[in-house]
Parts: structure tokens; C-alpha cells; sequence
């Protein structure tokens, strides 16, 4: 795509380049899947990886890109983020499961084509974590140009954000100003053990909420009268929670914590689908591994709060060595940017190998997030994600040349610097229109009496 | 010297109240917008009402006449969101908001101070549903007479404050008990997508303030049904309790959803389908880049005249996005875009100043566009046809609403050459506009024919 | 028999006297920095410097042998900027020392408040970095930046650069008072596109034109002050007896004498040409430091050998129509301009990823070598230590680290490390707790 100003225009020629079949040859093929990595290349028909392998037959008509010395991955998918949204928390009440991504999407945020250019394809958005439960979220690709309804990454199992640890718990502990008038009371909970508390309370509502329509239902179906119950909007995620219908995405730090909300899970008969920064997941991995959650971790991020102060950089190799299913996250519209070299630190801090790395910013996040049937690997039948880099993309001297998603083409580096200059252009010529017009106006007249008239 | 005038102005104010009330406007050039200019005729008024418009309609013997050799007449000016009539306090922080919702909106309405802050949709937070913008207006608002200078005869005034801020009514801008001005006593709600800031209670963000409507709505679905239930047989139910914000929007015909940019017109165009509600979007002006999308919806839009400027104090090395210079420079092209597109639309006054950069600002866009004829449509008729009230008001017909601007030349220029205006067949003539505060309550009111001072 | 014995005493005596800073590392590859890459190649180390380095060095057997083979020898690293032993847990004010209350503060001192216990050293030279130049102040970006007087102070105190080793800050120091640290104002003020939000938060927007007035008043304040100082300098050196001591104005002596460099921290184009300018006009040395777009000033700097510490390259461009790689390019393009660069984390977590900040400069123009100079002999020579540290060479002290690699990849393991010729334990709270929670059964 030329520009970054994808408008409607971009968006049908988007949609006409999704029928186009592509021959990526003879790059480095990192397939992560039981293929492995060799030179070879990829064919790509209607959206879909059609055929890869060492050898592929090249269809009739089909555009060329020809690859060689670099190399080919499966899109990159952050399982934490918070770009392409309006709102992020909605950290009034401790639990705020009635809102979600999906209805504030804003498919015109820049950080969704810095992201392409960083090689992310899939991003799971999610609501930030001022409070224990928190909204729901929206898995997305990355197909900058569509509007909100086009990112979507349709089919993907529904999502809600829980939050433990400080954050949670900070509106609690506001000290109100001595003396100041008003000012805001503390919001419940303020410590962790409020947090297991809010939790259990939410989930104890949500099972009343379920039983109270299961009793109306019965009841109409025996031809009694009953008062209908009131939709709860806020419940409602919950109850599918407890049904299995919406994946649980935990924002944790401590071992204590994880292992509370595990054990709330188990006790309330659902399972959290993925630990998020969970930076302590180290200390309870055999925990998580046998609950059967995910972890979603940073490379190296320590320090910045007490609650990170244990945090290793071993902390991704040692929950995949003793079981987990581990990937890596951003939580950042910088660091999503280079997921490929934080994946890359994995080997140093713990001796993941090279494949064991990218795995993770790409079909372990896949998996976590159930869209593995459709991204994550470069297989056949899958979406052709794909992320093309000039050098291994596990060094830091290597940078993102194009990359596709469902086929077509969503950036391609040589398009966008060759466009900066025009784009400038662009620019200076609407700042000199104005500027023209408004030497040609006479300056501002004093209203008559000068004074403002509110509306 | 003032005092004098004022004491002559009452005087035949007075004098003027037993005036008779039938009118012929003779021999004027007639623009109808309803239909084709008559380029001489007659309007005859009765009784505050279009008796008869055409090119030979006699003059009846009892008629006060108005030469209208040399001028035109067309029907007056409406409004379509504003705050006319109402008293309103100057928002918090200094200058006004422009409301093209997004985050403009964000605590732009903020609730009044005091009270528990709101746990959640079911206190309710930001509405006042019921409040009705009819039992507000008062005839004493100063800035009635502004709006009537540049050929303004009504306005569709809301309360503003909240997320569901009340119900409109579309009123006349004069008349002799501020009951009378009320033409339509519910026009819809008005809503915005404000929220508290932090610490403020629920909710305090976007996607709070949605799923708050949300639930509002279901509720309202769930408060009919089980009224109705109560109703049939009351006998072992539990009784509906009473919810005021709920009944509220139940009475509201219609709403009013902000949306400036493409992305918020098509979230409030699902939003819109999905709650189910008759929906007007307001704001709109860089809908030059989503007619095709407002168009199919089938939505009517209110075009906000307040077109985005450069800041004046702000940085001159700064730089700004494309997207911001884009706006600026394609802002005034969207109600040309969306005439063409066939989308039906209406101009409101936003937060712009006063009455006659309303008129400037419709120029701008006449410049860049718009057919005249389509812009004066975009302050009459389609107002009204946007509200319902196309039967009885907007255009020149006969037996509509004896609402009309008289001009000596073209009404929609730089400074409208308004010679006077009719309200319900009243006249009402120009002022010299006079600095007073805004807002009602403020020593003035309705300024009759001959008081100039 | 006597000489024997007096070999044997010879011996032992060398085995004590600083037995640990003197050893021969053999059969590795040399990356020198300020000369080509030597391969198979031995480095003898004796008292804690660098005294040979070649294929055919003898060495005596009582001397410690580090055996090199099939790994790669480099100068230790430098970060230019970094609040490392002067904050724990960022967002615990009491954890933290930067940011003093005060305008002008230059006679406070970094290196004396560096706590030689803190986490954040070993867990930094676990990658590779063997000196760190410890700022008094934040450069105002992150949430430390609000913290203290850090909103309106221009001098905040003289950095040290220090290594990551020794018992006391006094053992750490290299040069305890190694730059001033001089932040420099910026018009502020909310940019235009936020003043919608800002106003519907009720946040007062300053209008351009008083912060410009502002961000002058505060430039005559900051001439004012070294006008004073400059006062204060020739009465002492006239020796007037009236003279009361004055330690703000001491400190500021070495600046005004051109001996002690100034960093001065911008972020903006604009604010480089002020600060040139400011320089020239007070007749002192100065680095740019934090920058993150230099504008047309290129020039100028090199014209005056002003050299530029980068912020970090891996942030977000400023701008929304900004280039992808804004961050990234600037060095690349500083270099190729002729200006003298070093990089700086500007932080304490991120310190250990210098390498990688210089190593995404490379992935978008800046010539690998020339990175790898960035973090070793440019610092050194920029704080005027590059007799002592900054490269291989003979004479200098042995800062060194030993790789299975290219340090500036994130694959690349710190085998071991030397900071004066002294081995440093590589290990840390991570690698314990690594170590502690996979025996975990």
C-alpha cells in the first residue's frame, strides 16, 4: 500500500489485490510448523497459503516476489494491546465486564500501520487494568485501511480482561486531601485480598443472574406468571465465562495472586485462558501448567513497580520448559514494533532455540488465543499472514520489507519511504493554502461590545 | 437618550399588541422553497398562519400591507440544535465546546457537583431524560433578538448537560408568553457520549458511556413490556417500579447522536440500528468523507456551522497531522457533498458566536459546493422535515406557520439585509445589537417594529 | 637452593599482589574498536591494564589463563546516560534520588548518592556494560520526571561515570564529576490537536505565546545565573579576600574554564540551535544529549564538534505523519553528517539494552562498526576518559567482556567480564532466582 492515507479507494483496492495469486520465492521459510525452516517458497491464492515447500509449482499468471536472502515468517500476533481503541479503561466500578473494544475500534490510529511495519498482523486489544474485571476485548488484524467492522478478526472466540495485583487495587487506596472539599472516596478493593473478593462476588452474581432467567424460563414454560428479570449487561460476559464461551485474560504479577485466581477459576468451574504479564509465572509455573493456562509475559521489563521486582528475563524459558504454553507481548505500541528481536532475548535468557523463540510471537499466541486453525504457522489452508525481513528475523540488524495479510499486501517498506517526500508535499501545500488565505483576510474585527455570547 | 427610546419602544410595543393581525406582503419576489421562485407576488397572513401565497392573490381589504417592491421573502430561518430560549450557564473551563462528539464530548457536560458518584447504569449517571427544553424557554433570552436580526424565526433549543440531556422543542424564536413559543413540545432527545473524568463515578469513558445506553435501552424495552404485563393483571406480580430516566426516552420520538469524523458516523449508524431508535446524527463536518455511508444508512445529519479553525494561540512551528489540515481544508465542503449525495441535512449553530457567523459559515460552504438553494433548504425545510414538522412549517405554503424573513436583497451573504422578520404573523424589525449577557432572565424581550435605538 | 627459593617467594608474591588483574586470555578474537578485528589472538592483562596484545604473547604458567577459544573479546560498554544506583523501583519515590528541588543545583553530585548495592548494576553488567555515566536528573520523559523539582530545574547537578564495580561509589567512580547536567527548557505548553481533550479536562492550556514568554524568561534567568558565577570565578581568582564561598559557584568553575563538558538535555530542533547558541555565547563545552530530531542543525554541530548523545531508537515517532523509523535514523543520519555519536537509555530498567538500542540504528543505516564505537571509544573520549577505557589497547585498563558473539545481538551471551582487570561475577538476582525456581520440582 503507497500511502498511509488508506481511504476508501485504498480499502476496494485492498479488496481487489485479495484475489491476486502471489509466489513468495525462495526466501527462508520459517513455517513454525512441522515443516520447520528451509529456503523454499510460497504460493498464496484467494487469501490462503495454497502451497509452500522447498519446491512449488508456480500458477499461471501469478506476481512473482522474488526473496532471496530473506526471510519469511508467519505474521506476528501481541497478545496485549492497546492500540486502535477510544478507550481503554473504564476504572470507575471494580467491575466493568459491560463495555468492550469492540464499540469503540478507532481503524484510523497509527499505531496499527507502525505495527505492520513492525511485522504484527494479529493483535488482541484489550481493555486496560484500572479495575479487577474489566471489558471485553477484540482480537483484530492488523488491515490498515478497513473501517472498524474490517479489523475484526472474524470468527475469533470472545475475550474479557481481568486484572490483578496493584493496579486494581489503587483507586482504593487514594488518600483524600485533609480538608479539601469533596474529592473522591476510594473505590473498593484496596488490597488483594479485596480483588479475590470482587472476583468471587462478580461470579457469585453472574451464577444468581444465570439462575434467575433459567427460573423465569421455567416458569412461562409452565404457563406461570412471572416477571421478567432485568438484562444485565455487566453479567452477561461473565455467565459466558462460566459457560466456556469467553476466554479469561489475566493481567497478573505475583505468584500469590496467580495462584488465588487459578483457584477461584477452579472453584467457580472455568479456566483462565491466558496469564498476562504473569512476571512471577516463573515461581508457580507447575500451577499454571497443570490448570492448563496460557502465560503472556514481557522479555525483560523489571523494576518499574514493587510487584515487577522479581521479575527475570528467564521468566518466558522457564514456563515453557516446565510446560506452559508461553508467548511474548507488548502491552506497548513501541515494543509490538519489534516482538521479533524481544522473542530474540529468550534465547540469551534462558537458551530457547531459535525456532523455540519465534514461536512465541507467533503460533504460541496463535494457540493461546484459539486462531490457530487460521494463523500463527506458515502452512497450507492457513491466512497468508506473512511477514517478509531482509536479515534472520531474530537479529537486531534486521527490518521489516512487506508484509501481507490474507494475501494482500499491507506494507511494504520501499512504498513508504518512497512516499514520505510526496507526503510532505502534501502538506506544505494545504499549510501554504492557509496560510494564503488568511493573509487575504483583513484581521479579526472587534464584535460589536466585544463580548462573548454563550450558547 | 436610552431611556427615552426605551419608554417609546414599550410604548408602541404596546400600541402594536392590538395591531390587526392580518398582513399582505404586496408585490415581492417569493421564494418558497417549497417550490418555484415567484418573482412578484402577494402573501397574505391570518390569524399567525399563511392564509394565501401566489402571484395573483388579491390583497383583502382589512390587510396591513408591506410594500414588497424591490424585496424578497423568504420562510425564516430554523435552527436545528441549539439552545435559544434556554438559560446556560457558561460550561466549565472558559470557551465552549464544540460538540462533534468523540472526545470533544468527554466531560464537556459535566453533571452537577455533590451526590455519591454513580455505581454503575442502574443510578442512572448524566440523565435528566426527562427534562423538557419546553418548560424552559423563556421569550427573555437576549439572544432571541440576534437570531431573529439575521432572519432566524425558530430553533430546535435542548437542554444540553449529560449523556441523555432531555427532550427538545422546536420553537418560535418570540411570542408573547414564553409558553407560546412551543411549536412541538418533545422534538427528541439529545444525547452525547459524555463521561466523567476520573474518580467521577460511571461512566468514565467511551465505551462506559455506550454500554450505558445501552443498557438504557434494554431496560426501556423490558420497562414496556412489564407495564404492560402489570397492566393486563396486576394480581402476584411484583409491581414495575417507577423509573423516570426510562420514561423519558420512552416519550422522546426521536434522538440525536453526535458524529464528526467517518469513524464515529459509522459507529453511531450501527449503534443507531442496533438500539433501534429513530436517529438524527449531529456534528458531521467531515462527513465529506463518509457520504456514500450516511446516504445508505438512510439517517438524517445536522451539520455543525461551527468549521474547524487553526488555533490562534497555539505554536506556529507546530506540526499538525494531514489529517488536521485535511479537515480544515475539506470541512466546508461536506454540506455540498452531502446535498449531491441526496442526504437529507440541516444546519444548527454549535458553539458558534452569534447568529450572523451562522450565516458567514453558510457561505463558506456555499463557496465550496453548495447550491444556494440547497443551503437555504438546509435552514428551513429540511429542518423541519427532519423533525416532523414539515406540514406546518419551513417553506412558504399556504396554511403553514406565518414564519418569514424579509430581506432587501440576497438573504444568505456576508450581512444579511434583513429588513424584518414575521413570527406567527407578528413583525418583528432589526435591532441594533447591544452587549448584554447571554441567556434568559436578562432585561430586554421582544423588540416590536420601530424600536431602534 | 637460594635461587630457587627466591623463585618461589618471587612466585608467590605475584600470585598475592593483585593475582586477580593479571591473566592472559588466549585464542580469542579481538574487536579492539579503534583497529581492525584480530583473530586468534591472545591479550595479556597485568595489574589491571591492558599491556599486550598479539599472537605470541609468553606469559609466565603461574599467570591465570582465560581461555578464549572460539569467542570474541570487546571493550566493556558504555551508556551515556542512565540513573542506575540512583533508582530502585520507579515508581517508588523513596527509591529514587533524581530530580533535587532547585533551578540551578550544579553543585550536587550523582556519584556520591549511587548506591553500590543496588540490583539494577550487577543485573546490567550482566550484559555487557562495564561503565554507566549516572545522571542527576532524569531527561524529564518518563513518570520520574515529575517527581522533585524536576518540572523547572536547568542545572541539576553533575554527572558521574561510574563503573559497575566496586564496594563503594568511591571504588566505582571513574570520574566522579564527569559532565554538568543542564536540562534545557522548552516552550511548552499542549500541542494543538490535544487542546480539545485538554479543554473538556478542564487543563488550562497555555497559550503559544506566554510559554514562549516563558521559555525566554527562564534563557535570561540561565545567563543571568552564569553571569554570576562568572563574577564569582574572577573575584577568586583575584583572591578577594571578601569572597564568601559559594559551592554553587564553585561547581560551576570547570564549566566556565571549559574543562567540564555540559549535557545539555533537549528533545526538540528547535531547542539544539538555543542551547549552540547558548553555548556560544557563555563560551562552554557542551554534548547534546536526548535528542530525538535534530532538524537543519546538523551542520552546526559538526561545524563546532558538538557531539550528540541518542535518546533511545526504539520509541515511537513524535509525530503522527512521522517517518516509521524517525528514532531510529537519526543516528545514522548524525553520523553521516560528521558528528560524533554515543547512546544514552536515559533510564535505570533498560540500561542492559544499550547494545540493542545502537544495534536498531544499524538495521536502519548506521554502519555496524560505527555503532559498536557509540557504545565504547565515542563515550570515552566525550567524557575524556579514552586514555583510560573505551577500546582494546594497550595501556588502558582492561574493561573488557568475553562473547560467544556480537554483543549488539540479543542471542550473544556475556561469557565473563573484566572491569579494571578485576573478573566481575555475572551472576544476579535473575540469574538466582533462574537458577532457585528451575530446581523446583
Amino acid at each position: 500500500m503507497r500511502s498511509k492515507r488508506a481511504i476508501l479507494v485504498f480499502a476496494a483496492a485492498a479488496l481487489a489485490c485479495s484475489a491476486e495469486t502471489i509466489v513468495i520465492q525462495n526466501a527462508t521459510v520459517w513455517t513454525m510448523g512441522k515443516a520447520g525452516k528451509f529456503v523454499g517458497s510460497v504460493v498464496i491464492t484467494d487469501g490462503k497459503i495454497a502451497e509452500v515447500g522447498e519446491k512449488v509449482m508456480v500458477p499461471q499468471g501469478a506476481k512473482i516476489i522474488d526473496a532471496t536472502g530473506q526471510h519469511l515468517i508467519p505474521g506476528i500476533i501481541d497478545c496485549h494491546s492497546h492500540i486502535a481503541a477510544e478507550a481503554i479503561n473504564e476504572g470507575s466500578v471494580s467491575v466493568s465486564a459491560m463495555v468492550g473494544i469492540e464499540d469503540v475500534v478507532n481503524p484510523q490510529d497509527i499505531d496499527i500501520y507502525r505495527a505492520l511495519a513492525g511485522g504484527v498482523t494479529t493483535a488482541n486489544v484489550l481493555h486496560g487494568s484500572a479495575n479487577a474485571i474489566g471489558g471485553k476485548c477484540e482480537v483484530m488484524k492488523m488491515r490498515w485501511g478497513k473501517d472498524a467492522a474490517g479489523l475484526k478478526f472474524e470468527g475469533s472466540t470472545p475475550g474479557i480482561k481481568f486484572a490483578l495485583g496493584e493496579n486494581p487495587k489503587r483507586s482504593g487506596n487514594i488518600q483524600p486531601t485533609p480538608g479539601a472539599a469533596g474529592g473522591r472516596p476510594p473505590r473498593y478493593p484496596a488490597t488483594r485480598m479485596g480483588v479475590e473478593d470482587v472476583i468471587r462476588e462478580a461470579f457469585t452474581d453472574a451464577r444468581e443472574y444465570q439462575k434467575s432467567w433459567k427460573d423465569y424460563n421455567d416458569k412461562k414454560a409452565r404457563g406461570e406468571a412471572a416477571v421478567e428479570p432485568k438484562r444485565d449487561l455487566k453479567l452477561e460476559p461473565l455467565v459466558e465465562v462460566l459457560e466456556g464461551k469467553r476466554f479469561v485474560n489475566a493481567h497478573s504479577y505475583r505468584a500469590d495472586e496467580i495462584l488465588m485466581l487459578l483457584r477461584v477459576a477452579d472453584e467457580f468451574g472455568f479456566k483462565i485462558r491466558t496469564l498476562q504479564h504473569v512476571l512471577e509465572g516463573y515461581k508457580v509455573a507447575k500451577e499454571i501448567a497443570e490448570h492448563g493456562a496460557g502465560a503472556s509475559t514481557f522479555s525483560d521489563w523489571w523494576s518499574y513497580k514493587i510487584e515487577a521486582y522479581d521479575a527475570i528475563p528467564y521468566n518466558a524459558a522457564i514456563m515453557a520448559k516446565k510446560g506452559v504454553l508461553v508467548s511474548l507481548n507488548s502491552d506497548s505500541a513501541e515494543l509490538m514494533r519489534h516482538l521479533n528481536t524481544e522473542a530474540a532475548k529468550t534465547m540469551k535468557y534462558g537458551g530457547m532455540t531459535e525456532e523455540e523463540a519465534l514461536a512465541m510471537v507467533t503460533i504460541n499466541p496463535a494457540k493461546q488465543l484459539a486462531i490457530d486453525n487460521r494463523v500463527g504457522s506458515i502452512e497450507t489452508g492457513k491466512d497468508a499472514d506473512l511477514v517478509l525481513y531482509d536479515k534472520n528475523p531474530l537479529s537486531n540488524f534486521t527490518k521489516v520489507q512487506r508484509v501481507w495479510i490474507d494475501g494482500s499486501q499491507y506494507f511494504d517498506r520501499d512504498n513508504d519511504v518512497s512516499g514520505r517526500a510526496a507526503l510532505a508535499a502534501k502538506k506544505k501545500a494545504l499549510e501554504d493554502k492557509e496560510k494564503e488565505a488568511a493573509a487575504r483576510q483583513a484581521p479579526p474585527q472587534k464584535k460589536d461590545g466585544g463580548q462573548r455570547r454563550p450558547q | 437618550m436610552k431611556l427615552i427610546s426605551i419608554a417609546a419602544v414599550l410604548v408602541t410595543g404596546l400600541a402594536f399588541a392590538e395591531a390587526p393581525s392580518t398582513v399582505a406582503i404586496r408585490n415581492a419576489r417569493i421564494v418558497t422553497v417549497s417550490g418555484p421562485i415567484i418573482t412578484k407576488g402577494t402573501i397574505v397572513l391570518r390569524n399567525g398562519l399563511i392564509a394565501d401565497v401566489g402571484e395573483n392573490v388579491s390583497v383583502p381589504a382589512d390587510a396591513w400591507v408591506v410594500e414588497g417592491e424591490g424585496l424578497t421573502v423568504y420562510p425564516g430561518l430554523i435552527d436545528g440544535l441549539s439552545t435559544l430560549g434556554m438559560s446556560v450557564a457558561a460550561p466549565a473551563g472558559g470557551a465552549a465546546m464544540p460538540t462533534g462528539g468523540g472526545r470533544a464530548a468527554l466531560a464537556a457536560a459535566a453533571p452537577a457537583a455533590g451526590g455519591p458518584p454513580a455505581r454503575g447504569p442502574e443510578d442512572r449517571p448524566m440523565t435528566t431524560s426527562w427534562l423538557k427544553a419546553a418548560d424552559q424557554v423563556k421569550t427573555s433570552d437576549r439572544r432571541l433578538e440576534l437570531a431573529r436580526n439575521v432572519g432566524f424565526t425558530s430553533a430546535v433549543s435542548f437542554p444540553k448537560s449529560g449523556i441523555f440531556a432531555g427532550q427538545g422543542a422546536v420553537i418560535n424564536l418570540a411570542a408573547d408568553r414564553d409558553a407560546d413559543m412551543v411549536i412541538v413540545t418533545s422534538a427528541g432527545q439529545y444525547m452525547t457520549m459524555a463521561a466523567n473524568s476520573f474518580g467521577g463515578g460511571f461512566p468514565s469513558s467511551l465505551f462506559g458511556t455506550i454500554a450505558y445506553i445501552r443498557q438504557i435501552y434494554l431496560d426501556a424495552e423490558r420497562y414496556k413490556r412489564v407495564k404492560a404485563q402489570y397492566e393486563a393483571n396486576p394480581r402476584g406480580l411484583p409491581r414495575p417500579e417507577y423509573d423516570r430516566a426510562l420514561e423519558g426516552v420512552i416519550e422522546s420520538p426521536r434522538i440525536l447522536l453526535p458524529a464528526s469524523n467517518p469513524i464515529q458516523i459509522a459507529r453511531m449508524i450501527k449503534f443507531a440500528a442496533e438500539i433501534k431508535q429513530k436517529t438524527i446524527l449531529y456534528g458531521m463536518f467531515d462527513g465529506y468523507r463518509a457520504a456514500p455511508m450516511v446516504k445508505a444508512s438512510g439517517l438524517p445529519v445536522l451539520v455543525s456551522l461551527k468549521w474547524p479553525e487553526k488555533a490562534r494561540d497555539g505554536d506556529p512551528d507546530e506540526e499538525e497531522s494531514l489529517k488536521t489540515l485535511e479537515l480544515r481544508d475539506k470541512a466546508t465542503s461536506t454540506p455540498g457533498v452531502l446535498a449531491k449525495q441526496g442526504v437529507l441535512f440541516g444546519f444548527y449553530s454549535d458553539t458558534v458566536d452569534q447568529p450572523r457567523d451562522m450565516i458567514r459559515a453558510v457561505k463558506k460552504a456555499m463557496d465550496n459546493g453548495l447550491t444556494s438553494a440547497d443551503a437555504l433548504k438546509a435552514l428551513t425545510l429540511n429542518v423541519a422535515q427532519i423533525y416532523g414538522v414539515s406540514d406546518r412549517l419551513g417553506s412558504i405554503e399556504k396554511g403553514k406557520i406565518a414564519n418569514l424573513v424579509i430581506t432587501s436583497g440576497e438573504l444568505l451573504q456576508d450581512r444579511p439585509p434583513v429588513k424584518m422578520v414575521f413570527i406567527d404573523g407578528v413583525k418583528y424589525e432589526p435591532t441594533a445589537e447591544a452587549p448584554a449577557a447571554g441567556g434568559a432572565g436578562a432585561r430586554g424581550g421582544v423588540t416590536p417594529q420601530g424600536g431602534i435605538n | 637452593m637460594n635461587k630457587l627459593f627466591g623463585l618461589l617467594i618471587a612466585g608467590a608474591v605475584i600470585t598475592l599482589a593483585g593475582a586477580n588483574d593479571t591473566f592472559v586470555v588466549r585464542n580469542v578474537t579481538v574487536h579492539p574498536v579503534t583497529g581492525p578485528i584480530v583473530e586468534n589472538t591472545s591479550v595479556m592483562v597485568t595489574d589491571g591494564k591492558i599491556t599486550e596484545i598479539g599472537a605470541k604473547i609468553v606469559a609466565a604458567k603461574t599467570v591465570k589463563v582465560v581461555e578464549g577459544k572460539g569467542l570474541h573479546l570487546y571493550p566493556g560498554m558504555i551508556n551515556s546516560a542512565t540513573e542506575v544506583g540512583m533508582s530502585e523501583i520507579s515508581s517508588i519515590r523513596e527509591s529514587a534520588d533524581t530530580n533535587e528541588i532547585g533551578d540551578f543545583d550544579p553543585q550536587l553530585r550523582a556519584a556520591i548518592a549511587v548506591n553500590p548495592s543496588s540490583e539494577h548494576i550487577p543485573v546490567t553488567r550482566a550484559n555487557g556494560i562495564t561503565a554507566v555515566m549516572v545522571m542527576p536528573a532524569t531527561a524529564g520523559g518518563g513518570g520520574e520526571g515529575r517527581r522533585g523539582g524536576a518540572a523547572t530545574q536547568v542545572i541539576a547537578g553533575q554527572a558521574g561515570l561510574m563503573h559497575l564495580d566496586g564496594w563503594t561509589w568511591e571504588e566505582m567512580a571513574v570520574t566522579k564529576s564527569a559532565a554538568m547536567e543542564l536540562k534545557f527548557p522548552a516552550i511548552a505548553g499542549i500541542p494543538a490537536r490535544f487542546a480539545e481533550m485538554a479543554a473538556a479536562l478542564g487543563m488550562q492550556r497555555t497559550t503559544y505565546a506566554e510559554s514562549k514568554r516563558n521559555y525566554e524568561k527562564k534563557l535570561v534567568e540561565m545567563h543571568e545565573f552564569f553571569e554570576r558565577a562568572r563574577r564569582y570565578q574572577k573575584a577568586k581568582t583575584a583572591k578577594d579576600t571578601s569572597l564568601k564561598a559559594d559551592l554553587r559557584f564553585e561547581a560551576m568553575i570547570p564549566v566556565l574554564e571549559g574543562k567540564l563538558p555540559v549535557m545539555m538535555m533537549v528533545s526538540k530542533a528547535k531547542s539544539v540551535k538555543d542551547a549552540v547558541d547558548f553555548a556560544d555565547r557563555e563560551r562552554i563545552k557542551i554534548v547534546i544529549a536526548g535528542v530525538d530530531e535534530v532538524g537543519d542543525y546538523t551542520a552546526v554541530l559538526k561545524a563546532k564538534n558538538i557531539p550528540v548523545i541518542c535518546g533511545p531508537t526504539l520509541e515511537l515517532p513524535n509525530n503522527e505523519d512521522d517517518a516509521y523509523d524517525q528514532k531510529a535514523t537519526l543516528p545514522g543520519e548524525l553520523f553521516k553528517a560528521g558528528v560524533k555519536i554515543a547512546f544514552g537509555t536515559f533510564d535505570v530498567q533498560f540500561a542492559r539494552n544499550l547494545p540493542y538500542q545502537a544495534a536498531n540504528a544499524v538495521a536502519f543505516g548506521l554502519p555496524a562498526d560505527e555503532a559498536l564505537k557509540a557504545i565504547t571509544i565515542n563515550p570515552a573520549e566525550i567524557f575524556g576518559v579514552a586514555d583510560r577505557i573505551g577500546s582494546l589497547d594497550k595501556g588502558k585498563w582492561a574493561d573488557m567482556i568475553l562473547t560467544d558473539g556480537d554483543p549488539l545481538e540479543a542471542k550473544t551471551n556475556i561469557k565473563r567480564m573484566f572491569i579494571k582487570g578485576h573478573e566481575v561475577d555475572l551472576s544476579s538476582k535473575h540469574t538466582k532466582l533462574y537458577d532457585k525456581y528451575m530446581s523446583r520440582q
